[in-house]
């Protein structure tokens, strides 16, 4: 794993895609900011996960998605994490 | 995303909210409207869809009548001509020539249907033929229900390319809206000008884009497919279709194995792959063996997270093809399909798609029809899929109803001649299969319903 992915630097990376590339959202969306709510949906999940494979190597299976994990960018951010650590 | 419904490309829309003449097809409408002409010529029907609300007691025709004439006035589409300017143009809706008495149509039929069944009305509804040239484009009807459960089943059926499934759920929402006074009479993004949803490249980037979608689709045919009904056929289209409604208990497990298996916001794979399954169950009964499943996947391109449009199709597709001798095991089919999805993703199919169907619309319907079964030997998939998860979300009541039940029924041309929808309506899993009728046998079926439960339920 490169040193430098940590939490915050992963949570930067996805809230920075989701809000930048992905999501239609206003100022408000924060990195707590639920992501099902925001419109993340089936398209634009797996758009995710491609973008962070793409930064980071690291492939995370959907069905690894959780609502839990998709709470918010910082709770993605930790699941993305684990996997990074267990490579 | 970037990508156009193309939508934004006429004079037609004017910015600044003026009422346009015309309201140009999205990509998605010319695809459905290459179906709608190859449907009427060879099958003597249209391509519609229907979407069907079971309604408790209390039903208020007179108000819905009434909503539904002030919608159609305030949103010409519903009642406008389609048609290609000059002859040669991209194919447009006529929102000058709407004519005010024009439709959609709403009647109210006296004769009860049998408790637990679709009324036969529907089915007719389905296989009618609609003037598209003079704006015929939804009616509905309400059927009052009898039996230990009495309300209204009320249908809308719908030119497919009017309506996509969201689009048609969010109009059955908007419809409740206007009763209650709560929306203004155009949806804020269908007013004129409003912008537009996504933008596509300069001509030379979307060409390759248009390519790269067609070297797919020529791709698809290096591992021939088999629908039920075989390839294309000139027989009047007949469909029926089933609901199979699961129990509240059985759909929270099945809707948790789905996520399990395929993901908590992807779970439309795991159905795809059941789907998959109960129609080899039938094929390999019969002893044909198809080389490869193909099954157009609807991908919704509404911003995500906005408001995004009711009328016109906003989809594009994802060709997901999986070789037959990899269906036997579902988690490996399961796991193909994940693959074939994410590749197609990555190498932005969503996107090419658009930029096709963008192109497609200059091309005569024929020609468009044509292409698209020449590359799968005559055969235009191996059957038709759709997922539309919640049903009406947030939606309890209707004109004065409580809101029971309700599915999609979308129609399905005779060849591939079957097609698979879930959704899921409240804590329930509704599952409609629409097929034509006779491409079954009896115990066909039966395999078929089998296959797909145990699938489903998982033993």
């Amino acid at each position: 794993m490169p040193p430098d992915w940590t939490h915050d630097r992963l949570t930067e990376l996805i809230h920075k895609i989701l809000r930048d590339d992905l999501l239609e959202v206003s100022g408000d969306f924060t990195p707590a900011s639920n992501l099902i709510e925001a419109g993340l949906d089936s398209l634009a999940v797996t758009q995710l996960m491609l973008s962070i494979e793409e930064s980071t190597g690291v492939w995370v299976d959907e069905s690894l998605l959780t609502p839990e994990n998709l709470k918010s960018s910082l709770s993605l951010a930790a699941c993305v994490h684990e996997h990074l650590n267990r490579r | 995303m970037n990508t156009s419904t193309g939508a934004s490309e006429s004079e037609a829309e004017r910015p600044g909210g003026a009422a346009p003449r015309r309201l140009p097809l999205t990509g998605a409408d010319g695809f459905l409207r290459a179906f709608d002409a190859d449907t009427r010529r060879r099958n003597g029907a249209s391509h519609l869809a229907q979407l069907v609300l079971r309604l408790g007691p209390g039903f208020d025709a007179d108000a819905f009548r009434g909503v539904l004439a002030d919608v159609a006035r305030a949103n010409p589409i519903l009642r406008a001509p389609i048609s290609r300017p000059l002859g040669v143009s991209a194919p447009v809706y006529r929102l000058d020539a709407a004519r005010d008495a024009g439709w959609p149509a709403f009647e109210v039929h006296p004769a009860p249907a049998p408790a637990g069944t679709v009324p036969e009305l529907f089915f007719r509804r389905l296989n009618e033929v609609r003037r598209i040239e003079r704006g015929e484009l939804l009616r509905v009807d309400a059927v009052p229900r009898g039996g230990a459960e009495p309300g209204t089943d009320l249908a809308f059926t719908w030119l497919h390319m009017l309506f996509d499934g969201s689009g048609s759920e969010r109009f059955v929402g908007f419809l409740e809206e206007r009763r209650r006074g709560s929306a203004p009479p155009v949806p804020p993004a269908d007013r004129p000008g409003a912008p537009a949803e996504t933008s596509l490249p300069g001509a030379r980037a979307r060409g390759a884009m248009a390519m790269s979608w067609q070297r797919r689709m020529q791709e698809l045919g290096a591992l021939p497919v088999r629908s039920l009904a075989g390839p294309v056929r000139r027989v009047p289209q007949d469909l029926v279709y089933d609901v199979h409604a699961f129990s509240a208990e059985e759909s929270a497990a099945i809707v948790g194995r789905a996520a399990a298996l395929a993901g908590f916001l992807t779970p439309m794979l795991f159905y795809v792959a059941v789907a998959v399954r109960a129609h080899d169950a039938v094929l390999r009964a019969r002893g044909t063996s198809p080389e490869s499943y193909v099954v157009p996947l609807p991908v919704d391109l509404r911003p995500k997270g906005g408001a995004g449009g009711i009328f016109r199709t906003r989809v594009s597709m994802i060709w997901l093809q999986v070789r037959a001798d990899r269906v036997g095991d579902l988690d490996v089919l399961l796991a193909d399909l994940k693959e074939v999805r994410r590749r197609a993703i990555r190498e932005q199919q969503v996107e090419n798609g658009v930029a096709a169907m963008s192109y497609a619309l200059f091309a005569p319907t024929w020609l468009y029809a044509r292409m698209t079964r020449r590359s799968l030997g005559g055969e235009l998939c191996s059957f038709f899929f759709g997922w539309t998860a919640a049903f009406c979300e947030g939606l309890d009541r209707f004109f004065g109803a409580r809101l029971l039940d309700g599915f999609h029924a979308p129609a399905v041309p005779p060849s591939p001649g079957s097609g698979l929808v879930f959704s899921l309506s409240g804590e329930r899993l509704n599952v409609t299969h629409v097929r034509q009728r006779g491409v079954l046998s009896e115990p066909e079926l039966r395999r078929f319903r089998d296959a797909l439960v145990r699938d489903l339920v998982g033993r």
